[in-house]
């Protein structure tokens, strides 16, 4: 193959060299994220614990569920797993692309510019200033900062992409570039057109916006971490490229319009629901050809999770990103959203998207990418390994006891003959096993962030390790 | 008070047209590009390659 054409295919050619990375941008993003994860980790255990004792710090007006509510969203969306994902996302384009960051300093701006953000957020919402829109109570002037910092992020890996040593781009980058995209898209109407619409049509961008902000952003830049960190953990080539662009494109084309599921036997439309029910049962195509690529790179090569903690949470994720988007079209028929709309099942199934499958992506390309910016060692296999455990396990009694929990409620409330307030007193058990499980979660979320900021202190103060080549 | 529900309707239109027609016209560039011809699965094995692999173990 002569030098053009394996340029132009992606084989590398032997006569270029391997950039060397600075990795300044992913190591701010990475560790301001990990820390976040832990902050709001503690506003997850008191919420929790509020819906087993309501009165607890009920009298603090900045304590209340309604001001901790939006923070352990906006906390865990934006400070944890967005950030997280754009501090992986600097390292792995430019290993990507065959050439250094476009700007290691405007990485570095944008990083101080999101933690100035994600700071801001956590006093205006702590004080009550909040616009009341899900996933969009950030004030309008955070907004605008979010944008700016947005592009900031876009031009550099756009720049970066634009001056790559091959013409094909592997599957993450396209799924990058489609995140990037997106999330303008997604964040300008979520974020700015709602506020000017008025009654149903202001409900329907909004939840255009929360639907799409897991399916356009958290989704496409969740696939491209593990299309890149399973092939490199197990250090196996991915089953079939051509597969996963197939599952690109039909993401591109699909995911887009089925916000409208969330106000099914609403004031909208017949029409705009069952365009909705209809392609939120299209995503099975995405889906399962993302999920069968996955297991089929995985044949034969199972054993490699008793070694490797990072395929632990990448697989654990693949099989909690099925059941989520198998769970998300059932939804969206008429009669299984009858049942189980705006009952506890739904911050089960929520919970399982962006922990169990998003944030384990996250959390497994953290683990491999850590150890590689600062040239050293991960600081401890088995912690990492039991904060799988403990996140898996309280994960599981998380997402089964709502499920549960949410089925039995909405049974009861189709039930007029029950009082709304026997349904709440009822779940009571629930929110026990609720709580418990958060705990387990955060000792697994307590146990990450001492692996990785002890991996980074440990780095400074070692010697890096010598070439093996 | 002016009701601005339906241009803002008409400018979240506009942004979906506007990243719908992007979509299409790189799906087809991809075609050009040859992400679906006989190489498509060569990038797979680069990227295994990208960088030195030493750190980490």
């Amino acid at each position: 193959m002569d030098e053009k054409k394996a340029v132009h295919s992606g084989t590398a050619v032997s006569s270029t060299a391997v950039p060397v990375h600075t990795d300044t941008t992913a190591k701010w993003f990475l560790l301001s994220a990990v820390v976040y994860f832990f902050i709001v980790g503690i506003v997850a255990i008191i919420l929790a614990a509020k819906f087993i004792w309501p009165e607890m710090l009920g009298t603090v007006a900045t304590l209340t569920y309604g001001r901790l509510r939006p923070l352990h969203v906006n906390g865990m969306l934006f400070g944890w797993l967005l950030a997280a994902d754009m501090g992986l996302v600097y390292y792995l384009v430019p290993r990507l692309c065959g050439v250094k960051l476009w700007s290691e300093k405007l990485g570095v701006a944008t990083a101080i510019l999101w933690n100035f953000i994600i700071l801001s957020a956590v006093v205006v919402l702590l004080g009550g200033w909040n616009q009341g829109l899900e996933y969009a109570e950030l004030p309008l002037w955070l907004d605008v900062l979010v944008v700016v910092a947005w592009i900031m992020f876009g031009w550099n890996i756009f720049a970066t992409v634009a001056k790559r040593k091959y013409v094909q781009m592997y599957v993450s980058v396209w799924y990058i570039m489609g995140t990037i995209l997106w999330t303008a898209f997604v964040y300008l109407v979520g974020n700015f057109a709602v506020l000017f619409a008025t009654g149903v049509n202001q409900a329907n961008l909004n939840w255009m916006y929360v639907h799409n902000a897991v399916g356009l952003i958290f989704t496409p830049v969740g696939l491209a971490l593990a299309y890149y960190f399973i092939p490199k953990s197990g250090n196996i080539p991915l089953y079939s490229h051509k597969l996963s662009m197939i599952g690109f494109w039909s993401l591109a084309f699909i995911y887009v319009w089925t916000g409208a599921h969330h106000m099914l036997h609403g004031p909208i439309s017949q029409w705009l629901q069952t365009i909705a029910i209809f392609f939120s049962v299209m995503l099975l195509v995405p889906v399962w050809t993302v999920v069968y690529n996955f297991f089929a790179t995985m044949k034969g090569q199972w054993e490699l999770l008793q070694t490797r903690v990072e395929l632990k949470f990448l697989m654990s994720g693949v099989v909690f990103y099925l059941l989520t988007c198998f769970q998300g079209p059932m939804h969206s028929l008429r009669s299984v959203n009858a049942l189980v709309s705006k009952t506890d099942w739904i911050p089960g199934h929520a919970h399982m998207a962006v922990l169990g499958a998003f944030s384990f992506f996250a959390i497994a390309g953290t683990l491999y990418t850590v150890p590689r910016i600062f040239k050293t060692r991960l600081h401890s296999a088995s912690m990492a390994n039991w904060s799988f455990w403990f996140m898996m396990i309280g994960g599981l009694g998380f997402f089964v006891t709502l499920w549960l929990g949410g089925l039995w409620q909405g049974w009861q409330w189709n039930n007029p003959a029950i009082p709304f307030i026997d349904t709440v007193v009822a779940l009571g058990p629930v929110w026990t096993v609720r709580f418990f499980s958060g705990v387990l979660i955060f000792l697994g979320i307590v146990l990450f962030l001492y692996d990785i900021v002890a991996t980074a202190i440990g780095a400074s103060g070692s010697e890096p390790i010598e070439d093996a080549a | 008070m002016q009701d601005y529900t339906y241009p803002s309707i008409f400018l979240a239109y506009l942004l979906f047209a506007v990243f719908a027609g992007g979509a299409l016209y790189f799906l087809i560039r991809s075609i050009k590009d040859g992400y679906w011809g006989k190489d498509s699965e060569e990038v797979k094995y680069r990227m295994l390659a990208d960088e030195e692999n030493k750190y980490g173990e």
